[in-house]
């Protein structure tokens, strides 16, 4: 994956944040509340994501998006970043 | 045949491709399930041998409260090692053994038990034995492939690799507009200068097999061994499912990432259920979901498509079997639910009001000392449909039920046609079947050098 769409849904609105921090507790260690902040991804942070992740907008008109990462599957409600995914893919 | 190929998702995709399922009371108060995967293997497949799936989980789940939901699952993962990646040979000289340095590209897996959701692991690091590729290659074969049987923690015994496909049906002929070779004669369609003689089309195949054998007590909802056929303790319910991960992108180097929950894309319990009495448009749906959403497919047992067939593919030799538009009480029983007490003196299946498509097998039931390839519908409770043995002649058992043999058994007012009991297919040829008198009982598979000659 891309580093544009990896970033473009960590740094999400709240409720995609919420999403993502379901997968912290699922075994992606440091990713939290925290990388749902703007900004550039720390190295432990960058590590922690080192797994594949596919991402699947299965909504588009929703905002919903499915994030697949190793044996879990993460859905993101977020007009924004479908917004942002479907632009960055033009 | 009984599940290979069976629908057009799955067909694509054969290492995830359940063919056959088996599960019968074995010596020593346990319990032998076979799953068969990578159907229709042809035995001189060099250089590329068949082998399980890295990516496919593959799973055999028991339902030992009714619910059509797992109870008990034993996972099975595999993972592939590569000797030496610089020749295009599967073996650079004789495997005389599981750890042969000739032997190039070999099988590891583990086991998992799952129980109300904690799992725990029974084995890892366990061999597949090779494919048998020619007897250079195999000089002997069956030791090696013996010691390829491992025990697992806390009790029981795992095999898994290539074996003889233990199924027999004369495919070319039934998907011929439902031609059974025996009664061609008397088809809607004549055909002159043709035998009468069934043929076996998966003579001579081989398919991977995960052959399980567990006690009792592992599988029974209460942890007991049940000895009263007709307690409900006694049944439980048997299906495999074979599942790859939701998401994957080539890499467009040879490779494959893949990601997210593992989904189900195969799975197995009554053999020919998917194959013959699910429609095309439903095959794939029916794959994905668990029994506990059978009930959706009920109605196509209920009023199964081939009962209509049969009386126009061979004209008067149905007449009362035509005459009769009921809903098929006796296939939702055997199929569906299980036979209750009360239709079969002194025996029962029965897992409650779930319609759930799985092998229901009444574990308070010994094996028998003289099997009959038809089964219960012949005496002999010991096989199908509780549970299914190895040579349970399946194919005939369940044509001569859906043409009606079966329907006495809950509307005394109907009548067989004369012609049901005489109903086969005419593979069944117990001396091309090889089985072992131990486990994992499939006999070995046909080796590369023999096939087709021999």
């Amino acid at each position: 994956m891309g580093e544009v769409s990896r970033r473009a849904f960590l740094v999400s609105g709240s409720a995609g944040a919420v999403a993502i921090a379901g997968v912290a507790s699922g075994g992606l260690g440091t990713i939290g509340l925290a990388s749902a902040e703007e900004g550039e991804l720390t190295p432990d942070e960058l590590e922690a994501v080192a797994a594949p992740m596919l991402l699947h907008v299965r909504d588009a008109a929703a905002g919903e998006i499915e994030i697949l990462v190793e044996d879990q599957s993460v859905v993101v409600n977020d007009k924004t970043l479908v917004a942002k995914v479907l632009r960055a893919a033009k | 045949m009984s599940s290979h190929r069976e629908a057009p998702a799955i067909s694509k995709d054969p290492v995830a491709d359940s063919a056959d399922l088996y599960a019968f009371v074995s010596a020593n108060d346990t319990v032998t399930i076979i799953a068969n995967y990578v159907p229709a293997q042809f035995a001189a497949a060099g250089p590329n041998f068949y082998e399980f799936g890295d990516d496919v989980l593959y799973e055999i789940h028991v339902d030992n409260n009714g619910d059509g939901l797992p109870d008990v699952t034993y996972q099975f993962r595999f993972e592939n090692q590569v000797t030496n990646p610089e020749t295009f040979l599967y073996n650079t000289g004789p495997i005389d053994s599981l750890t042969s340095p000739n032997w190039n590209r070999r099988q590891l897996y583990s086991v998992t038990r799952v129980k109300s959701g904690t799992p725990t692991e029974l084995g890892s690091s366990l061999p597949c034995p090779p494919c048998f590729v020619g007897r250079r290659s195999n000089p002997n074969y069956d030791d090696v492939a013996a010691s390829a049987v491992r025990d697992l923690s806390g009790g029981g015994r795992v095999f898994a690799g290539q074996r003889a496909d233990p199924f027999f049906v004369d495919l070319g002929s039934v998907f011929d507009l439902g031609t059974l070779r025996p009664f061609q004669d008397a088809h809607v369609i004549p055909l002159s200068g043709v035998s009468n003689e069934g043929r076996d089309s998966l003579r001579k195949s081989n398919v991977h097999t995960i052959a399980i054998q567990v006690p009792i007590t592992a599988l029974t909802s209460d942890g007991s061994r049940p000895t009263d056929p007709m307690a409900q303790n006694s049944v439980i319910g048997v299906w495999t499912a074979a599942s790859r991960q939701k998401g994957s992108v080539l890499d467009g180097q040879g490779g494959c990432t893949a990601a997210g929950p593992f989904t189900q894309v195969s799975r197995l319990g009554n053999p020919l259920f998917n194959e013959v009495i699910v429609p095309m448009g439903d095959k794939d749906h029916w794959n994905a979901v668990a029994p506990d959403q059978d009930s959706g497919f009920a109605h196509y047992v209920a009023q199964p498509e081939l009962a209509k067939l049969l009386p126009v593919l061979y004209p008067g030799v149905f007449p009362n079997l035509q005459g009769y538009t009921k809903d098929r009480a006796d296939l939702l029983a055997i199929l569906m639910t299980g036979i209750p007490a009360g239709v079969v003196p002194g025996f029962q299946n029965f897992t409650g009001g779930t319609q759930a498509d799985y092998l229901r097998l009444n574990v308070a039931i010994p094996p028998s000392a003289n099997e009959n390839h038809l089964g219960l519908v012949a005496g002999d409770a010991a096989g199908f449909p509780n549970g299914r043995r190895l040579l349970d002649d399946v194919v005939t058992i369940e044509l001569r039920a859906i043409a009606g043999l079966t329907i006495p058994l809950v509307d005394p007012s109907f009548t067989p046609d004369g012609a049901t009991s005489a109903i086969e297919d005419g593979s069944f040829n117990p001396a091309e079947r090889i089985t072992l008198a131990d486990f994992p009982y499939v006999g070995p598979p046909h080796s590369g050098y023999r096939v087709p000659g021999e």
